[in-house]
């Protein structure tokens, strides 16, 4: 049994067996859920430890047929993309598990539904069978509504249940349209990635096919990542949410869209891609320079963060859009960091609001005195979310840009503007509002304790998150020589990129647009002088082993 | 072959010290700064060796390796990164000391010294990147500590906004930065400093028509962190953090750091298609002048060495951008000396007047206290400009510079010299001499020994250095380009600038004699500023900093704000509400429309079979 497969039953396991425990056996369900996420963290750190880079590749693999008239599977692997994602899976789904002592009622259905979204999630990302894929994906988006409508808060929970619910289910739903075309029209009757992505290299689609698919995946995928202008639904769910499943959601579950895209999206559509990324790229600048002025204007916290992370979602799109090794990598290595970053925002966030019962940043105010520890950790998160350096975070970030400049410059330009100075605005607004400044009690709640952390194991799944953000912000090879030959041998053996000139004119006091025609008409353009020799090189490497 | 890799242990000493504390010994006030102190003295030592038993050399490990884009983690040691090496891991020991005392019984101790050696690293950093994407993650982290460094005091709200206030201005410039680095790569196709260095020099128009912009790219990185205008908004709100932070971070190192930039990347600024260097001159040279008004109206005494700072970092640019890196770093070392000593000396004056920091409530206090008068005078004197302190010889260079170059800059900068000299003799004579104007005044004390040392052992190279022949080992690194450096070191140094380009000495005397001359006349045993009625409207604008601070915020307010609430607004109307409510509403009307066809009538449910049946049967049999 591939240790894969131990990952993703054991959670689905124990959700089963919490089902038989009596509801008053409460540590004992807890004490389960803890270690049916830790054992999985440390099982695919192990694997991420041991995935053997040289080689590459698809490895720890399991492969066992389900359906075999319709080619559908159960085959789960890892190559280099997806290890760092399952890592990410676990680490969140463990660091959820942890926060989730927040829920005193109806404890029992709580973790059960945890403990399924959790294997569902880990599905999701060690699967390498298309419908099984899917399948995960479905699996823990259920238990997502039943906990936001069950145990979520604040005023709007019903409204944002309601929101939430249809929006994604109708992302997945276009998605699957769009997956569903892909299986009839490459007319190989399997669903098995792999083998998927390299027969339709060998024989792609036509022109036109591509072109009818790519939007449905673009747009079905695109609304599971809040992509704008679909992206309402994020901030108002993850605010109503409890906290674990803002953290398992934002940070995880919303990566299958943009996982999506880079698996099966880009390699298996490269023409239908080229012919719609610039929509992407548009729509990529309305999260970063959109989403991010109306964090600027939030009054609670959490909907700041969320339209934060809807911001962040920005830049993976763009590395998307770009095309090109660089920015695709920096997507990937953005989806590991973001994860992390929104997990450990959420937590926080959640851990505030047991405090002070209240996020609205008016009635906060000078909390890190009482709360060194959080506000630390806050503080630093923040610092993250605005794209500092030795969080994993800016690598990411730098990557895209580094990877979009020689295809989209003007693009590139505007995105700078959102991450480095739209960004700090309003990240740090929220530092000055709520952790400096004189500290000001709430006021109808009289004075609030103000609890930091007291032990241990309440600031566990904080430092775990922080500690692995800085980690791959320190060392980002970690992640990127596995990442890169795996999107390398999935991107598309392209022409010659078109380059645009416009780089070249771009004057630095033009004022960056949202959505700006410029690099459309840029893309026509072609000039050497951007030519490196180092693209000829890469470009070779990509060649199926 | 081995000792270089002290070089590491120099890097990383102080992020060590800053995590040891963070993580282990943050409790324990005295361990926690004796470490810090620790770390920056090994790293000192370190720098030393290196600086003695180097020339250059570089150390390279990969950061980050992805298809066209090659990071190097690098350690460049050469005459320009060694020189500043020391300069900061010196400047940087003797601060540490001094934050010993001056702390003292602050809270927030080892909170202090974690932040200080977090900078210490950050700034290293930068000093030794052998790649302009390092130096920009450096340059990130350099603002990050300034960050938490102004802020230190958070719980102030003037901290807490100057600390976001420097942050925002400083990523204003990194945008600028950034795209210029992507522009520099884009062209060049790497951001190694050698292998661009060598590119150019084997196809100097490589750049194309595209230098020019890219350097001003660059160039915006030094005014966000120079501080230059239009963004020198930031530096004099700075002053909101402890004076040990304002003397290391904002007056000696950190916002050198543009300066030293320039001139890192000089060769990509020089070159023959590239009209950025003059650009570069006029923003200094006018930055240069704009502070020095600032400064002659200003009370507060760390504000008006924060305004002097700011002329003089755009003296240095302005040096950057008249082609002369050599004397721009030479100004730069003086100058980390001479102001990080004046910036000490003001601390130990507000130390002993018990956080009092206006001027005009201190008066005598040369005899209350001897050792910071002395060598606060010292101080001055080197910045001012007079034989044989060191900021003589340096300002000399850029004077000289001008001279050959640009006659209006020259005049600029000579009028810049003289409102230099006019405001520190205002500074000195009225908090220093005088009689005391408050009772504060009458009962200062000179600070403790830990704090008046670091004073001294700073107050000797802002005297030597003009002689310690530094423009000889820069001429090494920029080879033709630093003209206006001149060579020899020691007794011969001493005349040197009289017999190289004598106008530019004697101008630079001069004025300097003008400016000590006017302030004496207007201060000399004045209770109040005279300035204000003499000068009307101008020295009122003066005193308000020319209102840049009102004009910028009503900016934001109308630009940034105003597009922030459309923004929300949008998101809230019309995405949210009128096309998610109104699908929803859509959605529940069909529904209810839909819901009249469910009668529960059996004749309906037959008769609409039927028509069902009937159709389909059409469909199936006709239509085809």
């Amino acid at each position: 049994m591939s240790p894969l497969t131990l990952i993703i039953l054991l959670p689905l396991l124990a959700a089963v067996g919490v089902a038989f425990v009596p509801r008053s056996f409460r540590l004992l369900i807890r004490f389960t859920a803890l270690l049916s996420t830790f054992v999985p963290m440390i099982v695919s750190l192990a694997l991420f430890v041991m995935f053997d880079t040289a080689q590459g590749g698809v490895q720890f693999g399991q492969k066992a047929d389900w359906v075999p008239s319709l080619g559908i599977q159960f085959y789960v692997g890892v190559d280099g993309i997806n290890v760092c994602l399952v890592l990410l899976a676990t680490i969140v789904a463990f660091a959820a598990a942890c926060v989730s002592w927040e829920i005193q009622q109806r404890e029992k259905e709580y973790y059960i539904l945890l403990l399924l979204m959790a294997g569902g999630i880990m599905g999701a990302f060690a699967s390498l069978d298309l419908f099984l894929f899917y399948f995960f994906h479905e699996l823990a988006l259920v238990p997502t509504f039943i906990m936001i409508g069950v145990w979520g808060r604040g005023a709007d929970k019903n409204y944002a249940t309601f929101k939430i619910t249809l929006y994604l289910s109708l992302g997945a739903l276009i998605a699957l349209i769009g997956l569903i075309a892909l299986y009839q029209n490459s007319g190989l009757r399997t669903f098995d990635m792999i083998e998927l992505a390299r027969q339709l290299k060998e024989r792609p689609l036509s022109t036109s096919t591509q072109q009818f698919i790519f939007p449905w995946l673009m747009f079905g995928f695109g609304i599971l990542v809040s992509l704008w202008p679909f992206h309402t639904w994020a901030p108002l769910g993850y605010g109503a949410a409890p906290t674990a499943v803002s953290m398992l959601h934002a940070g995880v579950l919303k990566k299958f869209g943009l996982y999506g895209l880079i698996r099966v999206a880009l390699p298996m559509l490269p023409e239908g891609a080229a012919s719609w990324v610039h929509w992407l790229v548009a729509l990529s600048l309305g999260n970063i320079i959109y989403c991010g002025f109306v964090a600027m204007r939030q009054k609670d916290l959490n909907l700041l963060i969320g339209n934060s992370s809807v911001a962040h979602m920005g830049f993976a799109f763009l590395g998307i859009a770009s095309f090109n090794v660089l920015g695709v990598t920096g997507a990937v290595v953005v989806m590991v960091a973001h994860g992390l970053l929104a997990a450990l925002s959420f937590g926080l966030t959640g851990y505030l609001y047991q405090t002070a019962k209240t996020l609205e940043m008016d009635r906060l105010g000078g909390l890190l005195r009482g709360m060194p520890f959080v506000g630390t950790v806050s503080i630093m998160a923040m610092m993250a979310g605005c794209g500092l350096p030795g969080f994993a975070n800016f690598v990411g970030e730098a990557m895209v840009f580094f990877g979009i400049w020689k295809v989209y410059p003007m693009a590139t330009v505007a995105a700078c503007w959102g991450a480095l100075v739209i960004g700090a605005v309003y990240m740090l607004r929220a530092v000055r509002v709520v952790w400096h400044g004189a500290s000001a009690p709430i006021g109808d709640a009289g004075t609030v304790a103000w609890v930091d952390a007291p032990h241990w194991w309440r600031r566990l799944p904080y430092l775990l998150l922080l500690s692995f953000l800085i980690l791959f912000g320190a060392i980002p090879r970690l992640l990127t020589d596995k990442i890169q030959p795996e999107v390398a041998r999935l991107l598309p053996v392209q022409k010659q990129l078109p380059v645009p000139s416009l780089a070249v004119k771009s004057s630095p006091s033009e004022s960056p647009k949202p959505f700006s025609p410029a690099p459309l008409a840029a893309v026509a353009v072609s000039d050497s002088i951007f030519q490196h020799p180092g693209e000829a090189r890469h470009r070779t490497e990509r060649n199926d082993p | 072959m081995m000792l270089q890799h002290i070089a590491w242990i120099v890097l990383f000493a102080p992020l060590a010290a800053a995590a040891l504390i963070a993580l282990a010994t943050r409790r324990d006030d005295r361990l926690s700064a004796q470490i810090s102190i620790a770390a920056s003295a090994v790293a000192f030592a370190g720098s030393l060796i290196l600086f003695l038993a180097f020339d250059r050399f570089e150390l390279a490990w990969s950061w980050l390796n992805v298809g066209p884009l090659k990071v190097d983690l690098g350690f460049k040691f050469d005459a320009l990164s060694g020189l500043m090496l020391l300069v900061v891991t010196g400047v940087g020991t003797a601060i540490h000391v001094y934050s010993f005392g001056y702390m003292q019984g602050d809270r927030s101790f080892a909170r202090f010294f974690a932040s200080m050696s977090l900078f210490m690293f950050s700034m290293l950093g930068i000093v030794v990147s052998n790649n302009l994407a390092q130096m920009f993650v450096f340059w990130e982290l350099v603002g990050v500590s300034s960050y938490l460094l102004i802020g230190f005091w958070y719980e102030r709200p003037a901290a807490a906004d100057a600390s976001k206030k420097a942050f925002i201005a400083n990523r204003v410039g990194d945008f600028g930065f950034l795209l210029g680095i992507l522009m520099v790569w884009g062209l060049l196709g790497t951001v190694r400093f050698d292998e661009l260095e060598a590119r150019l020099r084997t196809d100097p128009g490589a750049m194309g028509a595209a230098a020019t912009v890219a350097g001003l790219l660059l160039f915006c990185g030094a005014v966000g962190k120079s501080a230059q205008f239009p963004l020198h908004v930031w530096l004099p709100d700075a002053m909101e953090g402890p004076t040990p932070v304002s003397a290391l971070i904002h007056a000696a190192t950190m916002v050198a750091a543009g300066v030293f930039m320039l001139c890192r990347v000089f060769f990509l600024l020089n070159v023959p298609d590239s009209s950025a260097l003059p650009v570069i001159a006029w923003i200094g040279g006018g930055t240069g002048l704009l502070a020095a008004l600032i400064a002659v109206q200003q009370d507060d005494i760390k504000r008006i060495l924060a305004y002097s700072t700011l002329s003089q970092l755009g003296m240095m640019v302005m040096a950057v951008g008249l082609g002369g890196p050599g004397p721009a770093m030479y100004h730069l070392v003086t100058h980390a000396f001479f102001k990080a000593l004046l910036f000490l000396g003001a601390g130990s004056v507000i130390h002993a007047m018990h956080h009092e920091q206006d001027i005009w409530k201190m008066g005598r206090l040369s005899q209350r206290l001897p050792v910071t008068c002395k060598t606060f005078l010292i101080g001055a004197l080197a910045l001012c400009g007079v034989p044989p302190f060191s900021g003589f010889y340096s300002k000399d260079a850029i004077l000289a510079q001008g001279f050959e170059h640009n006659t209006w800059l020259f005049l600029l900068a000579v009028f810049t010299a003289w409102l230099t000299t006019f405001y520190m003799s205002r500074l000195v004579i009225v908090a220093f001499f005088g009689g005391p104007k408050s009772s504060g005044a009458e009962e200062a004390h000179e600070s403790p020994g830990i704090m008046t040392s670091p004073l001294i052992f700073l107050a000797v190279p802002s005297v030597v250095a003009g002689i310690a022949g530094i423009p000889g080992r820069l001429s090494t690194q920029f080879g033709a380009a630093a003209e206006g450096a001149h060579g020899p070191a020691g007794f011969a140094a001493l005349f040197e600038p009289f017999s190289h380009s004598p106008l530019p000495a004697f101008l630079g005397l001069l004025v300097f004699m003008l400016g000590v001359a006017a302030a004496c006349s207007f201060y000399w045993g004045a209770k109040e500023d005279p300035l204000p009625s003499k000068l009307g409207w101008f020295a009122r604008a003066m005193k308000d900093r020319f209102y840049f601070d009102e004009i910028y915020s009503a900016l934001v307010r109308l630009t940034q704000e105003t597009i922030a609430t459309a923004a929300a607004w949008f998101d809230r109307w019309i995405l949210s509400g009128l096309m998610v409510r109104g699908a929803h509403g859509t959605t529940e009307l069909v529904g209810r429309a839909l819901r009249l066809a469910q009668t529960g009538n059996l004749q309906t449910y037959a008769l609409l079979l039927a028509f069902g049946v009937a159709w389909m049967l059409f469909y199936a049999l006709v239509a085809r």
